[in-house]
């Protein structure tokens, strides 16, 4: 029996309403004469407090609140990649069919087309015994997403009937029936699940691959494991958006969930207009057609905002458990924080740290917990992974906030953005003494496999080189740089061309903006190579003067704008022209 | 003498000296305020320039400004004389209303309007004010809507009524005068287009 | 949107801060306006913030100042406030709720449209990518401007950010087709000479007639600066998306805007966020912010240049950070640059254009813009970096490119930063400064800019 109530109190998102003593917690509710979306967040007695999705202005008390008997749930099934999501799961772009330019409400729509015929490939027969999570059929949803048609996984499980042969179907047909117990149960090629509930795998594993993005900052110096949790914060300008938007375009997974929690409108025009565009470096097919976007703009309802990194994170587990790797980008997960803040204030609990209610840390370490390298429920096996990356807006860039201090306890990457080194232009400014990775261990086998044995040493030195500077910098802070000796003065150089050569890395630039991992190799051992070198030259008597005025630098520097990917050996050119300038310095030398 | 000669020699070389450097500076003054003089002639000119280009932009300024202060006035006046003839328009359709003939279909308006302010008070137990000249047809319609009483106090409007909750909590404004208030922008619009203004 | 209404309640419960508490209200609706009638007949505006077990909580714009319990009177007006909206409102003045203040009627109302807007569906938005010349350099040349852009002034107080912002006014309106081009101006508690300096330079720029002026003054009622930013973008998003036209919105001072916000928030006793700011301040702000921008299959575009004064200069104040998590970046006036006398004292190196990448190079500006532009932000760190040094170990301390760098501060500073109120500088001229600024250094410290065009633009000595 649903619930059927009345609105007794309205205050901007939040209402109250009584006569809902039947109404679940957590259930989806219909709010007012004009039908908007609402959930369940509190009951005490018949009175339900519930969250409202789309803007109350004109809401009145006495108004009807109708419940649905079903939990906030996402639709999963082919037609999701490429959609533009609002925090519920309604597509944006039918919105705008319905009100046009600007968001209305009230509207009704189904998250995909369900009259859109998908060509189905059964890879189970009539007989079969199937159970929670098999796979039955396979449908190309686009040029690059098989999609795997699974049995629910709180599906009973039992025997296949009435299996349709392959050809194309809509949404909405019977593409099998199982049988169990006497009871019968139809398959379609969608099924709906909650978003507030994780959906279960058979095992876990340590993440050991990386998430390769392309971005050299992090794939050499702060790398993140495909599985794994990374968390960005940063003030305002520091270019948290443009970092996100470069792994959401290069990271070398099957799927990308993008959501835009709270943050600006253009952003999400930028990555519509662009996406379909760009070409995965991989495949060469537009990178749309694996991406899936959930926006939720900072000027949207804010109730929805807390809603939509469960809606995202329920899309990528399902892509996860047909195998997939998924990368999910959340910016920013401050303004859902923000959103929680808002509703348990005009539900009057008592606040925590600045406000924020006291169950944040663990709402935040609900979230990151649904990252994770798996094997999925059901046969085949398959192994999929959700790579968690969340952004962070530090109120005044200040670290110590409540936001940022609970989600460095539940991530292992992190990657500190630098106002300084932003106004400086340094981009990305990740600041290489104040961000860390919990995966260099476990990923640098896949390093030594794949690319070469000696990267896990070489990035240690060229970090190590890092790490001098920024003892040195103090130094010349004080007393100048001429009063360092030159080894140490030649250090100061070097960092200088790290982090120009490889720490910056410009992402509007067409060649520089993705990197490849052989390409990231060779320009580390470059400069470290030029690193040993100059120490070298400069014990045989070289002048620093010398060094400093080897016209190799500027082609080092502008190496990563200047070589592509596919011209390594321009690489290994620059490295024969550097060893002669050396022996040339060290030669004028030694004759004189 | 020698030492005479000397002397008058020294002295000479002096005189000489003197008259050349004297010579000299006078050249160099001589060149120099003819410099002073060269260089100060584009240097006015340059300032004699810039006196025009000011003036000229000045004058640029006052030239833009006066264009569109004019321009605005006139609309502006326009848009004086358009409110001026609206008003007309109203003023005599109000006079019109306040004069037209309380019998037959006036009672159906009072009707309504006595329906309508009841549903959105949500109560019939309420006192209603009007005019002197509608309290007639007033009291004979209140016997449709039980509880409802005619106020003593009479009120100066249009016709139409105001309802009040018994307590006087509530009031509804159902006069004409407050509905073509309610409605007056849309039909400042209305009068405006006839006027074959803003389509 | 419409409801029923028209209902006077007189049974006043509670008058608080700007809050009257209406009790026994059996007909409101959230956010509807409410017409308060004092004992004396005064009428003021206000909206429902909370309705509900027959209470309603109206915030009053023109504030509570005398009124009473008695005798006081809230008329639900049934529906939410609107503003009336036509062509003619161009060259009009208005007050901070949107009533004419100079002298004329009412708008005939083409539409009358809800001053909160609706937000914009960002799969119809139109990435903004239009270059707007403003004619002052730095502006262009570092921190560009692009039409349906968010781009707020950082400023201080006595900083000279209104004549920025009058400039850009001005300027901008120059360049183009002339017809299509509007500004609106809000003065959010502003002193009277600020709102008469700007409405004086647009009248001198002959803009005056392709302007609408919205003026809450320093004196006006705080209460009503909730309003002010929301009838002008009211005004902007009609004249931009019915009439096609380009319109440049400026809000001067948000901070007076926020304020009033903190006011409201601690009259209803919420738990407050930073420095006493409701927690929503970020959620409130972007409903303003959020309305700039340009939509697909419509002419014009609302670009809002927001004027912010960070109080004791702090950019980590709440007020420019939340702004600044909001908008598409900042240009942010330095103090140190205001006292040397330097116009406009833009501090580049905290200040970024968002959308700059898309409004610039071959087609819009020039092909080196993007790549010159960084190589001056690098350079000018730099010079920033030496000259810090510099104080502590002198001169002579420095290396010889040190002491280059020094002169491409002090050239960035003199030729290419500081420029006349009304010089407007033409994009060509700005970039050719720009490359004077780095042929200070030798080519080998370019590193930013690609070989090709260091051979083309570098100006040899």
């Amino acid at each position: 029996m649903a619930a059927q109530g009345r609105i007794v109190w309205v205050s901007g998102p939040a209402v109250r309403a009584d006569g809902m003593s039947d109404a679940k917690m957590y259930e989806t509710v219909v709010v007012g004469n004009s039908k908007l979306v609402g959930e369940v967040i509190r009951l005490t007695g018949d009175v339900a407090f519930i969250q409202v999705y789309e803007s109350t202005s004109g809401l009145k008390p006495g108004e009807p609140v109708i419940g649905t008997g079903n939990p906030l749930s996402v639709l999963l099934g082919p037609g999701i990649i490429g959609q533009l999501y609002d925090g519920i799961q309604r597509p944006l772009r039918e919105l705008s069919k319905a009100s046009g330019s600007f968001i209305g409400r009230g509207i009704t729509t189904t998250p995909v087309d369900m009259t859109k015929k998908y060509h189905f490939v059964p890879t189970v027969s009539n007989g079969d015994v199937v159970h929670p999570g098999n796979v039955i059929g396979t449908v190309q949803e686009t040029d690059l997403i098989e999609h795997s048609i699974m049995v629910p996984p709180e599906h009973p499980g039992g025997v296949i009937s009435n299996m349709v042969s392959e050809g194309d179907y809509d949404l909405e047909t019977e593409i099998a029936k199982t049988e169990k117990d006497g009871e019968t149960i139809v398959l379609k090629m969608y099924h709906k699940w909650p978003v507030r509930k994780p959906r279960p795998y058979k095992n876990r594993y340590d993440p050991t691959v990386p998430l390769l993005t392309g971005q050299r900052v992090i794939d050499t110096f702060f790398p993140i494991a495909k599985g794994g949790t990374g968390s960005i914060p940063g003030a305002f300008g520091t270019g948290k958006t443009v970092t996100l938007h470069q792994i959401a375009k290069w990271a070398d997974s099957q799927v990308v969930v993008y959501i835009g929690c709270g943050e600006r409108g253009n952003e999400m025009t930028e990555v519509l207009v662009e996406f379909p565009h760009l070409k995965d470096p991989r495949s060469g097919k537009p990178l749309m057609d694996r991406t899936v976007l959930v926006a939720n703009t900072s000027n949207m309802p804010v109730a929805a905002r807390e809603a939509s990194i469960y809606t995202g994170v329920t899309i990528a587990e399902y892509y996860r458990d047909m195998g997939k790797d998924v990368v999910l980008v959340a910016d920013s997960t401050s303004r859902w924080a923000e959103a929680l803040r808002e509703m348990s204030g005009r539900l009057e609990e008592m606040p925590a740290e600045e406000g924020y209610p006291s169950y944040l840390a663990s709402r935040l370490a609900e979230f990151y917990e649904r990252a994770g390298r798996v094997r999925a429920t059901g046969s085949p096996d398959r192994d999929g992974s959700v790579t968690l990356v969340g952004a962070v807006s530090p109120s005044g860039g200040d670290f110590t906030e409540p936001v940022t201090t609970h989600t460095m306890r539940f991530i292992k990457t992190f990657w500190a953005l630098d106002a300084k080194l932003a106004y400086s232009r340094h981009y990305p400014s990740i600041n290489w003494m104040n961000s860390y990775s919990g995966y260099l261990a476990d990923i640098s086998k896949w390093w030594g496999e794949n690319i070469n044995e000696d990267w896990l040493s070489l990035r240690s030195e060229a970090y190590g080189v890092l790490q001098r500077e920024d003892t040195l910098k103090e130094i010349v802070r004080l007393l100048g740089p001429e009063a360092l000796p030159d080894e140490e003065k030649l250090i100061l150089e070097i960092a200088r061309m790290i982090k120009i050569g490889l720490l910056q890395q410009n992402s509007f630039d067409d060649v520089d903006t993705y990197c490849s991992p052989e390409k990231q190799y060779k320009l580390l051992k470059l400069l470290v190579d030029f690193y040993n070198r100059g120490q070298q030259a400069l014990k045989e008597g070289a002048e620093l003067s010398d060094i400093r005025a080897m016209s190799i630098i500027g082609s080092l520097l502008k190496a990563r704008m200047e070589v592509k990917d596919d011209e390594m050996p321009k690489l290994e050119q620059l490295d024969k022209e550097m060893q002669e300038q050396f022996k040339a310095i060290t030669g004028v030398k030694i004759s004189n | 003498m020698a030492s005479n000669t000397a002397l008058e020699k020294t002295i000479d070389k002096i005189l000489t000296q003197t008259e050349k450097d004297i010579l000299s500076n006078i050249q160099s003054a001589l060149t120099e305020s003819q410099q002073t003089l060269d260089n100060a002639v584009p240097r006015l000119q340059q300032e004699y320039d810039k006196i025009l280009s000011d003036g000229r932009k000045e004058a640029e300024k006052i030239e833009k400004q006066i264009i569109g202060s004019s321009d605005l006035e006139a609309r502006n006046k326009q848009l004086m004389s358009l409110e001026e003839a609206v008003d007309k328009v109203f003023t005599q359709a109000l006079e019109q209303i306040a004069n037209t003939d309380r019998s037959g279909n006036y009672a159906n308006l009072i009707n309504s309007l006595l329906d309508e302010s009841t549903k959105i008070l949500g109560t019939t137990n309420v006192s209603v004010l009007t005019n002197s000249k509608d309290k007639d047809v007033v009291q004979s319609e209140l016997s449709k809507f039980p509880g409802a009483e005619l106020s003593s106090e009479t009120i100066s409007c249009l016709g139409g009524v105001i309802i009040k909750s018994k307590d006087g909590a509530m009031t509804f404004d159902n006069t004409i005068d407050a509905r073509i208030e309610r409605l007056k922008p849309l039909i400042r619009k209305d009068i405006a287009t006839k006027f074959g203004v803003g389509k | 949107m419409t409801v029923e209404g028209g209902v006077q309640y007189s049974k006043i419960a509670e008058i608080k801060g700007p809050l009257v508490i209406v009790d026994d209200v059996e007909n409101a609706a959230f956010d509807e306006l409410v017409e308060i009638e004092t004992k004396d007949g005064e009428r003021r505006l206000g909206k429902v913030l909370e309705v509900g077990n027959g209470k309603a909580i109206v915030q009053v714009f023109e504030g509570t100042t005398g009124l009473s319990i008695s005798g006081t009177n809230a008329k639900f007006v049934g529906k939410v406030m609107e503003m009336p909206v036509s062509k003619e409102v161009l060259g009009r003045v208005f007050d901070g709720l949107g009533r004419p203040k100079d002298g004329l009627p009412d708008p005939i109302a083409d539409k009358f449209i809800d001053i909160n807007g609706e937000p914009m569906n960002p799969e119809q938005r139109e990435y903004p990518k239009d270059f707007i010349q403003t004619g002052v350099s730095v502006i262009d040349g570092m921190i560009t401007l692009v039409r349906g852009q968010k781009l707020p002034i950082f400023s201080g107080s006595g900083m000279s950010h209104n004549l920025l912002a009058a400039q850009i006014a001005r300027q901008a309106s120059v360049v183009g087709t002339q017809d299509d081009f509007a500004v609106v101006f809000a003065a959010i508690g502003v002193q009277f000479s600020e709102a008469e300096y700007f409405k004086r330079s647009l009248e001198e720029s002959g803009a005056l007639k392709r302007s609408v002026l919205f003026l809450n003054l320093a004196d006006d009622p705080a209460i009503e600066r909730i309003i002010t930013p929301r009838v002008a973008l009211t005004v902007a998003e009609y004249l931009a998306f019915d009439l096609g036209m380009h319109v440049l919105v400026i809000l001067t001072d948000m901070t007076n805007y926020a304020e009033a916000l903190r006011e409201i928030s601690a009259a209803r006793e919420e738990v407050p966020g930073r420095k006493g700011y409701p927690g929503y301040l970020y959620t409130d702000l972007s409903t303003i912010y959020e309305r700039a921008g340009k939509l697909n299959g419509r002419k014009g575009s609302v670009t809002q240049v927001p004027i912010l004064s960070m109080p004791s200069d702090d950019i980590t104040h709440p007020i420019p950070d939340l702004t600044g998590y909001i908008t598409e970046g900042q240009i942010v006036l330095g103090r140190d640059l205001f006292r040397q006398g330097v116009y406009p004292p833009v501090n580049i190196l905290m200040s970024l254009s968002r959308l700059m990448k898309d409004g610039i190079g071959e087609g819009s500006t020039r092909e080196d813009h993007g790549e010159i532009s960084n190589q001056n932000y690098d350079a000018y760190s730099r010079a920033q970096e030496v000259r810090a040094l510099a104080g502590i170990v002198g001169k002579a301390g420095l290396t010889e490119i040190d002491l280059k760098y020094m002169d491409v501060g002090d050239v960035f500073e003199k030729e290419f930063l500081t420029q006349a109120t009304d010089e407007n500088r033409t994009i060509d001229e700005t970039l050719s400064i720009l490359w004077k600024v780095v042929s200070q250094l030798p080519k080998n410290e370019l590193t930013k800019v690609k070989d090709k065009f260091v051979d083309k633009y570098y100006q040899e000595k």
